[in-house]
């Protein structure tokens, strides 16, 4: 089972730092889950997890080993990621899609074999796209097309699978569609997942382990019921939250909220508007 | 889905063969298909055979080459820019194969033509040419790796420069010789025999079959970046060598026939339009309709106003340029 952490990793672009010396280890066969305001470098960690930004100190390691020093196909066998909205080629159909995951497993211009093509089955049925596979990846609706970049992660078949954002842009169903497939992934086969959500609420019900950020830096991390509380948020998001436990998930839930106004206008002179990095 | 490509790449061959027939029998000198097809089995009069093998034949080949590869230059191009307008033109690589031929033509003067060799030296200045350009617009775009847009953005600015390099060079010239480098440039296969056939023969018969190797990291190299990375693409070393082998394809073909637009850009659409989007078939597909667009295109350049020839450069834009405007207006 591979393994991912981070040491004293400090993150920027051109001379803002992003992320200080972060020390993080994604806890093994779990659902990990990173949550902060906007701009708190939330989707650059994951980035850099997963070896596209490189970082300016510091290193990630998997099993043991930088990241960025190993062969870039070899990472690819251990960690598939899958960025935020990304786009498809127009034309291209769903199982073609899904076959390009199988990249780090061939050599040359070698065609797919006979195991390549079980596995992308596999991959199409466990997101429930096997109905699909000859469709074009221009005609679905946004949560399919989901399921599919989440297929295409699949057919890589590696342990540890990292998202950002997989659930933007869709409708509630739809969020929780996706979020279903990569528990019922997790549970059935162990994937290790660390995910990047913006809704705390979906961040808390799929999450074993929770990271919150802000301005890059961890302010809390464990379970959901250690971070998703009334103190945590206030210091991370500066929000006013009532949080109660979930009678059907058991999980805590975030029931209603109000801005805190003052230390709100100070957040936001101490964090640049950076969008969503 | 097997038997689909077969029968694409079928009837593209069987079209390549026919327009090939009928330019062959057609020309200046009258030949009915009848005595074509005489001369073709070894029966024709001498005269038959040198218009038809020496003169003929070898343009039909060439025309076939060079569409094959700037075809396959403008897929790749437009594979890792993940831009669908990129071809060799529009990112200067021809204006600065067009730049080194100008310079050839100036520096010797009108007596290049005396020159031994300079069937070979010429498409040597076009290959050092086109590689200038590529490597101008790939520096001057690198800045901790390279984006898309940047190659793009840049490659248009290194074009309009060779350009304005280029008018200022041919406003020097004698009236001879600019009347060569405009011909030149707009795209004519010039100096039609053998020789320049197996000078860019080997180019194209070993690049093209190196990027259909390359066709699974062409495939990975469209679904953006991070995702690219995400699958294990070294991205910026495939970036280079991809960039390399097109402009290899580019400088070959541009040494033969000119600085010929449209084609690496319309070919690869059609092709996509035809097979999809996979490299494995989209590559080979989009060489067989360069060629069968130039061949055609050829054609119509040394009969339309026989017995004067219009560059063939000239017949491919009205071809597509009319499709390049119908793109502009259909991308969103």
């Amino acid at each position: 089972m591979t393994e991912i952490e981070t040491k004293e990793l400090s993150i920027g672009y051109e001379k803002r730092k992003i992320v200080e010396e972060l020390n993080l280890k994604i806890p093994k066969g779990q659902i990990t889950t990173m949550i902060g305001p906007n701009g708190c470098g939330k989707s650059t960690i994951l980035k850099t997890l997963a070896r596209i930004m490189k970082p300016k100190s510091g290193s990630v390691y998997l099993d043991g080993k930088i990241i960025h020093k190993e062969s870039t196909k070899q990472v690819a066998k251990k960690l598939a990621v899958l960025p935020q909205s990304p786009e498809a080629p127009s034309g291209l159909k769903v199982k073609e899609l899904v076959a390009y995951g199988r990249y780090p497993h061939q050599t040359g211009a070698r065609s797919l074999t006979k195991a390549d093509q079980d596995i992308i089955e596999r991959s199409l049925k466990q997101t429930g796209m096997d109905a699909f596979k000859d469709r074009d990846i221009d005609a679905l609706s946004g949560g399919q097309r989901q399921r599919v970049w989440i297929a295409m992660a699949l057919a890589q078949e590696t342990d540890i699978l990292l998202l950002d954002e997989p659930t933007t842009y869709l409708d509630l169903a739809h969020q929780l569609e996706v979020l279903e497939v990569l528990k019922k992934l997790n549970e059935e086969e162990g994937r290790t997942i660390v995910m990047v959500i913006h809704d705390l609420n979906h961040a808390a019900r799929f999450a074993d382990y929770m990271v919150a950020l802000k301005a890059g830096k961890i302010v809390q991390e464990g379970a959901p019921e250690q971070v998703i509380c009334s103190t945590v948020l206030k210091d991370v998001f500066a929000i006013d939250a009532d949080v109660v436990t979930d009678p059907r998930t058991k999980k805590p839930v975030c029931l209603s909220y109000d801005l805190m106004i003052p230390e709100r206008a100070e957040e936001e002179e101490l964090i640049p508007a950076g969008g969503a990095r | 889905m097997k038997r689909k490509p077969i029968i694409v790449f079928s009837i593209l061959v069987v079209f390549i063969v026919l327009v090939l027939l009928i330019s062959l029998q057609s020309g200046t000198f009258q030949m009915t298909p009848a005595e074509a097809f005489k001369t073709i089995i070894g029966q024709g009069s001498d005269q038959q055979e040198l218009v038809l093998f020496e003169f003929r034949l070898p343009r039909m080949v060439l025309a076939i080459l060079i569409g094959a590869g700037l075809a396959v230059s403008g897929a790749i191009l437009q594979s890792i820019s993940r831009n669908d307008l990129a071809d060799p033109g529009i990112l200067g690589i021809n204006a600065g194969a067009g730049f080194a031929v100008v310079l050839f033509i100036y520096l010797f003067q009108g007596s290049y033509q005396n020159l031994g060799g300079s069937v070979y030296i010429l498409p040597m200045f076009a290959f050092l040419g086109a590689l200038t350009a590529a490597a101008l617009i790939y520096s001057l775009a690198y800045k901790k790796g390279i984006t898309p847009v940047r190659l793009v953005l840049v490659g248009i600015g290194i074009n309009a420069g060779f350009s304005a390099l280029l008018i200022i060079m041919q406003l020097r010239m004698s009236p001879n010789d600019f009347m060569q480098a405009t011909v030149w440039l707009s795209g004519n296969i010039w100096g039609a025999n053998w020789s320049s056939v197996l000078a860019i023969l080997p180019w194209i018969a070993i690049l093209i079959p190196l990027v259909i190797r390359q066709a699974n990291t062409l495939n990975v190299m469209r679904i953006g970046d991070e995702s690219a990375v995400g699958v294990g693409i070294s991205l910026e070393r495939s970036r280079l060598l991809l960039l390399f082998l097109a402009v290899a394809l580019a400088g070959a073909s541009v040494a033969a026939g000119g600085a010929i637009a449209f084609l690496g850009l319309v070919a690869p659409h059609i092709a996509r339009r035809i097979v999809g989007p996979r490299h494995q078939l989209m590559i080979p597909t989009a060489a067989l309709i360069g060629s069968l667009i130039l061949l055609f295109a050829d054609y119509i350049a040394r009969n339309m106003l026989a017995p004067s020839e219009i560059p063939v450069g000239i017949v491919v834009a009205i071809i597509g340029a009319p499709y390049f405007l119908y793109l502009l207006i259909k991308t969103p």
